[in-house]
């Protein structure tokens, strides 16, 4: 599926990596009118400050999620479902808007060198390099207004500040006035900065490119300014108001849906039908976004209601902590405040009819959790109780409200565990990494709580050790149990050197000791373990049946070239029975073949290609100077065999052989054996790549790599050649080949309307190629049938013809 | 003391499904011979029914070895029924990658599936390396990869081979045979070339997949064309190809070719006694064009080693029957109404043929009712007698230098001596095709698809795609009707060669080849090994008939033991 995402913020990438973790397979396309990867908008001040670069508040995305970065988008066509922007055009199955808003300015200021909104990395960049000497105006009062005086108080390259606002209060009309008064003595401290109640810019000068002067209401006149707008946000979403049903915001259902069923539009940029906006919240961003997620999905019909939110803002030396039952209306006049304060601390409660409806905190240590849970059950409160009462949490002060951690859980667990960093802290609890809001705070904490460095390290240590001693102990084991079913093989140190000296040279054997541990996964530091390992297992016996086969998988494994097939079937394997390749014939053969069913039972592992076919008692082939049906002679050598793998599609379910109306009635070893622990390579033929890198795997530790559910090994089938195709961002743009040979085909570009079924094939061909990473079908233009997925591939794919049917998804 | 019955099964170092059965007398020489095709896959019925377009994909499958073959001659019979000419572009990649496919097919051939009969791997291990080196100075002004330094390390890559205990592919050969020749040191150097023929295959491999996509099954050709038009458009790509080619010609020339000289002194004896020759009959359909006029292999048809009498090839001369394998109606067809069921009459008890009735799934395919050899020998062999200004100059240097006449070629050894001298041949011309092709592209011509309708063509029609391949010639035939295929036959190299009786009961090539062999050891009949192995047999090819009746395989009743 196709999933297109607009807007480069934290909602786009929740959304974009949640679905990633549901549904791996899905294709997703973030697409950002910003030249930044997606960052957290909520630590824009510290690029203000220059505590941080862009990089580093860029918010982590997965991998596998493509991004287009400088495209606006200008509009979209929910009929054709494309979404265009000035320079392309995006096909998607769904989209989803994440766009935000884009700040209001009281006038134009395009053009204008020293003017500034506050909202993106380039407005932050703009702020950092215009303020330097300048005299700072800053209009508006509420948090991101303070918050950028915050900053900038923090920073010394500012002449002066002035905060501009056009009525009498700050934070929130409901603030109480002594908590104004409070916020503004603490700011004003610094004499570089002032506050201006009741007023509004009037007039200003400009010359060329420069805001020169700037007058207000009150007759103030600031020379030499730099002015930044913190003064509200509106709905970005001026691309779809001819598409989508709009109000202020686009019109969404509690689904998230917008009116076009498969357009989902989440956070500022989406007005619930009921209710209306979530400005700034990040925690129901997310909401909403797991909401449009499980309904874009189909999962399950998640629904988004308001609920009681809990904001917090660490303004210089205070504390904001907000929480506000969705039911509160500021305008009701039947509000009333509790005001308790007492120094820095104020805690401000405002009840409706005997309900708490919402709390402003500054500097306080309520418990915040405890609230939001007296707001949703709704029930009467008795207002005595908050002053007798201060509802002290035990924890202290709420730090983060997305995971309700408190400050005191977080120093206990910081002492506990000698965490030092950040990112140590992510193993006990996930505070700061929810919304991040609350990130500094924690951080600050972290440095706050001391910590023994001795007690730290050995701790690290301790964990380290554990952590290390648990992964060789799963090495180990698997040595154990190599060693326990190959006893013959463990080779004694007296011929160890022999060994060794048949790996010709060491630095090859270490070389080979690498890839196996890589392929295991494991930290190169275990490369000694393996070491161990390899010396015991020199060569495992190999029988290789031909079958009902065209030879193709033993002409494709004899091009094997990591490693290559002489180094292959000299030193790491003893390829002791392949009719194409070995020196003795029909007597001696067989007997060769006798005597290793006979005395390495239990130890050779089979590979089987080709189909066997079951019609006329099997005798559509015979085998052997005793003229042994294929069949029977398959199940003698798999009856003792330690492992069998069926290579090729033909071995799998019969492949071609089996294709309508199958005249000999052929089938896959599997189905031929009526076992389910054959291990499948399918493909026609199969990829080396594939036959050599599970041997390899199976040869070291006696198990098979992970397989899916058709037993296939996951590292080489768990990919759609679609997915990882060179020509997938020509399918993308809709560029396709429509005749053989044309404009297309020179440039190319995707062949899906040539019949190409790389979506409909499982395996890893765009990924390695073939014959050594040559080239592969689609690269010689002709496109992908889908061969490896076995019979259904020579009766429904093996044309060039799209499928009536849509890819699956 | 009366005649006994050798049987060999498997075949190995072949491609498929070989049984080979001979009747020695007293004095161990051969009397009578049988070869038989033990695996029936019914590709050709899969075919019927299906959109003609769609035949490459699945025809293609027959075979893994000779992958690109049967893909073009399935596509090119399409292409004539329904009256499509190939651009001259798309001609020309197809031709590079069927010419890298003969060359790799027959250094594969001669190193891993045959050379084993000849080199006797425990012979090297006593070699002096540096008397080896000046040995196969012998052979060669240049020979490939021969310092001393190298031959020594092959040496102790083999003896710690031998040594760490198992001995693998290798295990339970015929080592110490009495008809092994060559000297400890030429048995080095050729398992030198052994190993480096490894490499030189999975080279010439990347070349084709340049142009193919991959290899084996191949996957660029379409109706009307070849899909590969951005290859021919990149530089890199083009030289990349004629890289790798001009690597492969330096190891022809100065291993390959050196090498079956050295053979074919050692093994003078047996070319003198005529050991494998077959009736002498030789067939080739000619074929692959380049530069103005000038052609690769000749058309022609010799009889009983006549060479100076050749008559034209005619391809509705070929029939096909089946009264000694294993199908219905025994009567010889033309290949588009080759209509045969499956009529299984099993083995003996023991497990041996019955060799007085049917006893291979493989057909009796004739060319004006006479068995025919096919493949690197035949042409050669007309090539020259035709004067064919290609072939002539290679045949007649090879000649000079190892001392052979043409009569001598059609032997065990003379077979191999051919496939050599065809290996340089086609290596060498690759570069003239390629100059074509960078010709064309010069001066704009890039079209590689011949644009058609489907829907426009006709409903009924039939067509053939006959092409020289590695083995020989190779014929497929396809019957559309109703816009669906009818009936699809293919007729290859191998059919021919392991053909087995007629109800005239003459031999096929490989029986006729066995016939006057002596055995010097019958438990260990190496002789017959080479014999066989010197046609390069690929015998998934070779089983290929359709069941047009398309009945239930439940129907097919065996018949009893004494029925014949």
């Amino acid at each position: 599926m196709r999933i297109v995402i607009v807007g480069g913020g934290i909602s786009a990438v929740y959304i974009a990596n949640s679905i990633m973790e549901q549904m791996p397979e899905s294709d997703i396309l973030i697409v950002s009118d910003e030249a930044h990867p997606p960052y957290d908008r909520i630590h824009l001040c510290s690029l203000v400050d220059h505590s941080k670069c862009a990089e580093g508040i860029a918010l982590e995305l997965h991998p596998n999620v493509r991004l287009e970065l400088n495209q606006k988008i200008v509009s979209i066509d929910p009929k054709s479902k494309r979404v265009f922007s000035e320079h392309a055009v995006f096909s998607y199955d769904k989209l989803i808007i994440a766009t935000g808003s884009i700040p209001k300015s009281l006038f134009d200021i395009t053009g204008i060198d020293n003017a500034a909104t506050f909202r993106s990395v380039r407005d932050c960049e703009e702020i950092a390099r215009g303020i330097v000497g300048k005299n700072v105006v800053i209009i508006g009062a509420g948090p991101i207004a303070l918050e950028l005086l915050d900053t900038l108080m923090h920073n010394t390259e500012a002449k002066s500040i002035t905060l501009i606002v056009r009525s009498d209060y700050l934070y929130s009309r409901e603030l109480n006035s002594a908590a104004v008064a409070l916020i503004r003595g603490i700011f004003e401290a610094d004499p570089r900065i002032r506050i201006d109640f009741n007023d509004a810019i009037v007039d200003r000068e400009i010359v060329g490119s420069k805001l020169t002067r700037i007058l207000t209401r009150k007759g103030t006149e600031i020379d030499d300014p730099f002015l930044i707008f913190g003064v509200g946000i509106d709905p970005n979403i001026a691309f779809v108001r001819e598409s989508l049903a709009c109000d202020k915001g686009i019109l969404v259902d509690e689904t998230m849906r917008t009116s076009d069923p498969d357009i989902f539009c989440v956070g500022e940029a989406a007005q619930l039908r009921e209710g209306g906006f979530i400005a700034g919240r990040v925690k129901e961003c997310t909401l909403q976004a797991d909401v449009a997620i499980a309904n874009l999905l189909s999962r399950e019909a998640l629904e988004f209601h308001e609920a009681v939110s809990i904001d917090g803002l660490k303004v210089g030396s205070f504390l904001f902590a907000d929480v506000t039952s969705p039911t509160f209306n500021p305008k009701d006049p039947d509000n009333e405040t509790i005001l308790i304060s007492h120094e820095n601390r104020i805690d401000q409660y405002i009840v409706n009819h005997d309900r708490l409806k919402r709390f402003i905190g500054i500097n306080t240590n309520i418990d915040l959790l405890r609230l939001k849970r007296l707001m949703e059950l709704d029930e009467p409160i008795d207002a005595a109780y908050f002053y007798s009462n201060r509802l002290m949490s035990e924890n202290g002060r709420l730090v983060c409200s997305c995971e309700g951690v408190h400050e005191q859980e977080l120093i206990t667990l910081i002492r506990e565990n000698a965490v030092t960093s950040f990112a140590e802290l992510k193993a006990y609890t996930k505070a700061g990494r929810t919304c991040g809001r609350c990130k500094q705070d924690v951080c600050a904490i972290l440095e706050a709580t001391p910590i023994d460095p001795e007690e730290a390290a050995r701790l690290k240590q301790e964990r380290e050790a554990a952590a290390k001693e648990a992964e060789l102990a799963v090495v180990r084991e698997r040595i154990e149990k190599y060693n326990r079913i190959h006893p013959k093989n463990q080779l004694s140190s007296d011929n160890l050197e022999e060994a060794i000296a048949s790996f010709e040279m060491s630095h090859e054997y270490n070389r080979w000791v690498s890839m196996i541990t890589a392929s295991m996964h494991l930290h190169p530091s275990y490369e000694e373990v393996v070491k161990e390992g390899v010396t015991q297992l020199n060569k495992i016996p190999i029988i290789w049946l031909e079958l009902a086969d065209c030879s193709g998988n033993s002409e494709g494994f004899i091009k094997t070239a990591h490693p290559k097939i002489d180094d292959l079937i000299l030193k790491y394997i003893s390829l002791d029975y392949h009719e194409l390749l070995m020196a003795a014939s029909g007597e001696q053969s067989e007997q060769v073949l006798r005597d290793i069913v006979q005395n390495d039972a239990g130890k050779y592992v089979l590979i089987v290609e080709g189909a066997v076919p079951m019609g006329l008692d099997g005798k559509f082939l015979r085998i052997g100077p005793k003229g042994e049906t294929g069949v029977d002679l398959l199940k003698r050598v798999a009856a003792n065999a330690a492992a069998v793998m069926a290579v090729g599609s033909c071995a799998f379910d019969g492949g071609v052989v089996a294709a309508a109306p199958n005249p000999t009635g052929a089938v896959g070893v599997s189905e031929a054996l009526g076992r389910s622990d054959i291990i499948n390579l399918p493909g026609c033929p199969v990829n080396p790549i594939n036959i050599v890198g599970t041997l390899l795997h199976y040869i070291m530790f006696d198990e098979f790599p992970k397989l899916d559910a058709k037993n296939r090994p996951e590292w080489a089938y768990g990919f759609r050649v679609h997915d990882n195709c060179e020509r997938r961002g020509h399918y993308d743009l809709d560029e396709f080949v429509l005749e053989w040979g044309d404009e297309g085909a020179k440039k190319g570009w995707c062949l899906f309307q040539m019949g190409c079924k790389g979506p409909y094939a499982d395996l890893n061909c765009s990924l390695v190629k073939f014959n050594e990473g040559t080239s592969w079908p689609v690269q010689v233009g002709h496109g992908c049938f889908a061969c490896g997925q076995g019979k259904i591939a020579f009766d429904q794919y093996a044309n060039n013809r799209k499928l009536e049917e849509k890819p699956h998804e | 003391m009366s005649n006994r019955k050798i049987v060999i099964d498997p075949i190995t170092r072949i491609e498929g499904h070989l049984r080979i059965e001979v009747e020695i007398d007293e004095n161990n020489v051969i009397r009578e011979a049988w070869a038989s095709g033990q695996l029936f896959r019914g590709i050709e019925t899969i075919l019927q029914g299906r959109d003609p377009r769609d035949a490459g994909l699945i025809a293609q499958r027959i075979c893994g070895v000779c992958t690109n073959v049967h893909y073009r001659a399935s596509i090119s019979a399409v292409e004539e029924a329904y009256g499509i000419t190939i651009p001259h572009n798309a001609e020309i990649i197809r031709n590079l990658v069927t010419l890298s496919l003969f060359v790799q097919d027959h250094i594969v051939h001669y190193y891993h599936l045959h050379s084993l009969d000849y080199v006797d791997i425990t012979g090297a291990l006593n070699a002096d390396c540096l008397k080896a080196s000046l040995e196969a100075q012998k052979w060669s002004a240049n020979p490939y990869r021969n310092s001393v330094a190298h031959l020594e390390s092959v040496k102790e890559k083999l003896s710690s081979y031998v040594k760490a205990g198992r001995l693998g592919l290798f295990a339970n050969g015929y080592w110490g045979h009495e008809m092994y020749k060559l000297s400890p040191e030429q048995n080095l150097i050729h398992m030198n070339h052994y190993l480096e023929a490894l490499n030189i295959q999975r080279d010439i491999s990347k070349a084709i997949a340049i142009f193919a996509g991959k290899t084996p099954h191949p996957q660029n050709l379409v109706v009307g064309g070849v899909t590969s038009v951005a290859e021919i458009l990149n530089p890199q790509r083009l030289n990349d190809f004629l890289f790798i080619i001009k690597d492969v010609r330096g190891f022809i020339e100065r291993a390959y070719v050196p090498d079956m000289m050295m053979i074919v002194d050692a093994y003078r004896e047996t070319i003198t006694s005529g050991e494998g020759r077959a009736s002498g009959n030789f067939m080739g359909c000619g074929g692959y064009r380049f530069g103005k006029q000038s052609v690769l292999f000749e058309s022609g048809v010799i009889k009983g080693h006549d060479f100076g009498n050749i008559a034209p090839f005619d391809a509705a001369k070929i029939t096909e029957e089946a009264s000694r394998s294993w199908y219905e109606n025994n009567e010889p067809l033309s290949p588009y109404e080759g209509e045969t069921t499956p009529f299984y009459t099993d083995l003996n008890e023991d497990g041996t043929l019955k060799s007085e009735g049917k006893y291979s799934w493989v057909k009796a395919p004739r060319y004006d009712g006479e068995v025919m050899e096919v493949g690197p020998l035949a042409r050669m062999i007309i090539g020259y007698s035709k004067n064919s200004p290609v072939i002539r100059p290679y045949m007649e240097r090879f000649m000079e230098r190892s001392s052979l006449e043409l009569i001598d070629f059609s032997t065990t050894i003379g077979r191999n001596a051919a496939r050599a001298v065809e290996a340089q041949i086609c290596c060498d011309y690759l570069f003239d095709m390629m100059s074509d092709l960078i010709e064309n592209v010069k001066y704009f011509d890039e079209t590689t698809w011949t644009k058609y309708s489907f829907e426009e063509m006709p409903h009924e029609a039939k067509g053939a795609g006959i092409f020289e391949v590695p083995r020989g010639v190779l014929g497929h035939f396809i019957r559309i009707e109703d816009a669906k295929i009818a009936n699809y036959q293919a007729v290859v190299p191998t059919t021919w060669n392991a053909s087995p009786k007629d109800s005239a009961n003459h031999r096929g090539a490989y029986e006729e080849s066995l016939i006057g062999i002596t055995l010097s050891n019958p438990e260990q009949p190496l002789e017959v090994l080479r014999t066989v192995h010197s046609f390069d047999p690929c015998l998934a090819c070779a089983v290929h008939v359709i069941d047009a009746t398309g009945r239930e395989l439940s129907e097919y009743k065996l018949i009893s033991s004494n029925t014949f």
